[in-house]
């Protein structure tokens, strides 16, 4: 027995260490990615959008549910951004608060006839309004179809543009994120999605739904969150792009070609992680038709987006992310390990599948039956200590490479209170976060097997200048 | 298998203390590169505050302030270059452009670019680049035209970019041969093609003449920069047997505008049986208010989609003659009646 449980201490030890060195390996090709970006993507790039005769028409599609705090300011920084050729459509998916009263005064709606051809099969649109204000916002009222992917497909159908932009109505965008967006499809005619990295908005100062200076928010539970983003879109995101295998276009900022949208169907509603199965949907559609394709991504923060600061509504997010996670990887199974898939088949995926898919259980496994083994005698306290310092310290080590690359690459939280802080949740984040993450994973991934679905309840707040 | 264990454990604390010292390597790191950036950065603000008024004047044409930036310390003066140019980028009033040019040549800044775009460091080369065409130094316009062809596909976008700034006449023929070159950026390709307007144009032509296999190319150009003289080209085109290069030369047509010998052409692609053509000529139309016209495009309202929608645009814009052919459809409960009760529609005015 004692045997049995020191092998799988070990086995865990070697998970965590497996973890980092991952991590490490990611470091190189996302620092050399993110150098090479912002060497093509200079000030002098970004003018290139202003010197076309006619930039790509793109539509920003907002869903919004229950966003009665927020949609007015989410719109006005939509309004505020510093791409012209852009029409705003926002989606109201059946709130059952104020949303579409709020817009309606915000921006002077006026009822407008429903006259676009739906490609896409959607819940039942109500009506459709147009702004005197701002010529250029349509807002949609349509039935709750109890998912982001069915609003997201009625903005889809109304959109004119070549381009489409889905985000969220609790996120703010960067002034110049639509043009940093859309210079790569313009730098490249085989671009056909363009993810962007989220950042958090927590803390920071954002004045008219523009953020003016980026700051470390005081609740923990934020900060923690911060260092969470740092490592999977600077980290594990720049890497799988260096190699054309972007797995996950986070659904608060990801730009698309509007006809390859249509071509595989648009959004699944049944989907609970909708942007990552779309990711990889078009992932593997083009592979299949052996059609040239890249789903690139943006280094630089183009949205910002408010983070859980109480308990019930970060349980509830990382249960639903847990139970899209789970849900998409069994839905793709057939392309994990598949070399018909390159990079994505064989590196991405599978990455994925076994360290976030299979890490949570067997770390919270491995913290339980050792630790209970440890207080019945029948594991020495060398393993059990070896077990928690390199948990403790791979999750350090890996956060501190990103923490780097954001410092390299994007400059943020550059004040020293401001590297305190962070370097303190870095400490802090394995003393107790990062290990009710796992369970909190355990317990979605149960509700998984069981085929819960549902979005659950997040508290919005306004964005607010500090 | 105790042993395996143990090999096992041994390993286990070899990685851990690797990972330890590779954290605690990184913690430095962090902590010696934000003390140099925070370091850079305060050097930098400082250098601003101090030179910010001394650049404006000095743009504006005070010779003190010109000496001013003349006497600076070496060391200081790409930090007073970084503050001339960064403002060009946006900024192109030719004035300005010149102005600063002489600034940063009576600095001898020049030489440095220079010594830039022959380094070895893609970097610099690629901001030599940038430099060159913002500030319009046309001498070394060969040398940023064989920068078109750099192994590095960073340098060859700062080329084109450069090319775009520098608008000199002498390169346009370097751009234009370029256009089907997809190692090349596509957006800055036209970009390019676009700073020089319809200067472009007859090349263009007489490229097509004789490489009718990148007609697309040409076609895709002319919608850019060309002008009424590349309609009988276009209109020739209409007919290609090549539908994406019919669907371009009725979008080119479009943008320079159908005149009415063009107009035949456009309208006998509205019968093609490709929908993209029909689409694309039904937009083309939007400028010819003919009552023949008018009603083939009304019956396009019974077409598919994306036909449909651009022939009611087309109507829509048309004025009165194509309101009324819309009006008379707005009360059937078709497509046609839904599309043509849309572009009826009206923004009710402020109560």
């Amino acid at each position: 027995m004692s045997l049995i449980v020191t092998a799988f201490s070990l086995v865990v030890t070697l998970y965590f260490v497996s973890w980092v060195t991952a991590r490490g390996v990611f470091f190189p090709a996302a620092a050399y990615f993110v150098w090479r970006h912002q060497r093509r993507h200079s000030v002098r790039s970004r003018a290139l959008v202003d010197r076309l005769a006619s930039p790509p028409l793109v539509s920003i599609v907002v869903p919004a549910y229950n966003e009665e705090l927020t949609v007015v300011d989410s719109v006005r920084s939509l309004l505020a951004l510093d791409y012209e050729a852009r029409e705003i459509v926002v989606v109201n998916d059946g709130s059952k608060d104020g949303t579409l009263e709020v817009l309606r005064k915000a921006f002077e709606l006026v009822p407008a006839p429903v006259s676009f051809a739906e490609p896409l099969k959607t819940a039942p649109v109500k009506a459709f309004y147009r702004s005197i204000v701002a010529p250029e916002l349509l807002v949609i009222d349509k039935d709750n179809a109890g998912c982001k992917a069915d609003a997201s497909n009625a903005g889809i159908n109304a959109a004119s543009g070549e381009l489409v932009l889905i985000t969220d109505a609790d996120t703010a965008l960067e002034f110049d994120a639509v043009t940093r967006g859309a210079l790569h499809f313009l730098d490249d005619p085989d671009v056909v999605a363009v993810g962007g990295n989220v950042s958090i908005a927590n803390g920071s100062r954002i004045e008219n739904g523009v953020i003016t200076d980026v700051a470390l928010p005081r609740s923990w539970l934020a900060r923690f969150q911060i260092i969470e983003y740092m490592r999977s879109f600077l980290l594990f995101r720049q890497a799988c792009a260096s190699r054309n295998a972007v797995v996950l276009i986070s659904g608060a900022f990801g730009m698309f070609r509007r006809d390859a949208l249509l071509a595989i169907g648009g959004f699944d509603p049944k989907a609970l992680a909708e942007d990552m199965d779309i990711t990889i949907r078009l992932q593997t559609h083009f592979r299949r038709q052996r059609k040239p394709m890249r789903i690139a991504f943006d280094p630089n923060p183009l949205a910002w987006t408010q983070a859980p600061e109480d308990f019930a509504s970060l349980r509830s997010q990382r249960y639903r992310w847990r139970r899209g996670l789970m849900q998409t990887l069994w839905q793709h199974r057939r392309v994990i390990g598949n070399p018909r898939y390159g990079t994505v088949g064989l590196g991405a995926l599978p990455y994925v599948a076994f360290f976030e898919g299979v890490g949570a259980p067997l770390e919270v496994a491995g913290y339980a039956i050792t630790s209970i083994a440890w207080l019945l005698g029948s594991l020495d306290t060398s393993h059990w200590r070896l077990l928690l310092a390199t948990a403790f310290v791979s999750g350090v080590a890996s956060t501190l490479l990103a923490v780097l690359l954001n410092d390299l690459a994007l400059r943020r939280y550059t004040r020293p209170r401001e590297l305190l802080g962070l370097l303190a949740a870095v400490a802090f984040e394995g003393f107790g976060y990062a290990q009710m993450n796992s369970v909190l994973s355990c317990i979605a991934t149960v509700q998984a097997a069981r085929g819960k679905g549902g979005w659950g309840e997040m508290k919005r707040r306004q964005f607010r200048a500090r | 298998m105790t042993a395996v264990l143990d090999a096992f454990t041994r390993l286990s604390f070899q990685l851990l203390q690797a990972t330890l010292v590779a954290g605690a390597l990184l913690l430095i790191v962090i902590l010696v590169e934000r003390t140099t950036i925070g370091f850079l950065e305060f050097r930098r603000r400082n250098l601003e505050r101090r030179y910010q008024p001394v650049v404006r004047r000095a743009l504006a044409g005070d010779p003190e302030a010109r000496q001013a930036l003349l006497a600076s310390p070496s060391r200081q003066q790409p930090a007073i270059a970084r503050l001339l140019i960064l403002p060009l980028v946006k900024d192109r009033n030719p004035s300005r452009v010149a102005e600063t040019r002489a600034i940063l040549r009576a600095m001898s800044f020049i030489p440095t670019v220079l010594r830039y775009l022959r380094s070895r460091w893609s970097w610099r080369r690629a901001l030599a680049l940038q430099v060159l065409g913002v500030l319009q130094v046309r001498e070394y316009s060969a040398a940023i035209v064989s920068a078109l062809d750099d192994p590095d596909p960073i340098i060859r976008s700062a080329a084109l970019d450069a090319l775009t700034d520098l608008q000199d006449p002498a390169t346009l023929p370097a751009i234009v041969v370029r256009l089907h070159d997809a190692s090349l950026p596509h957006g800055r390709r036209l970009a390019a093609l676009a700073a020089f307007g319809s200067s472009s144009e007859p090349l263009l032509l007489d490229l097509m003449a004789v490489d009718s296999q990148h007609a697309i190319n040409y076609v895709q150009a002319l919608a850019i920069c060309g002008t009424k003289r590349s309609l009988p080209v276009l209109c020739g085109l209409t007919g290609d047997p090549r539908p994406e290069v019919c669907v371009a030369a009725l979008e080119a047509l479009d943008r320079i505008g159908v005149d009415e010998t063009a107009a035949d052409y456009v309208l006998a692609a509205l019968d093609s049986g490709n929908v993209g053509i029909r689409a694309a000529s039904a937009k083309a139309l939007r400028g010819c208010a003919d009552p023949a016209v008018i009603a083939r495009l009304a019956d396009r309202l019974d077409d598919v989609w994306s036909v449909a929608v651009r022939a009611a645009h087309s109507l829509r814009s048309m004025g009165a003659p194509g309101l009324a052919a819309l009006k008379a459809r707005e009360h059937r409960p078709d497509t046609a009646g839904a599309l043509a009760r849309h572009m009826l529609w009206r923004e009710p005015g402020p109560a």
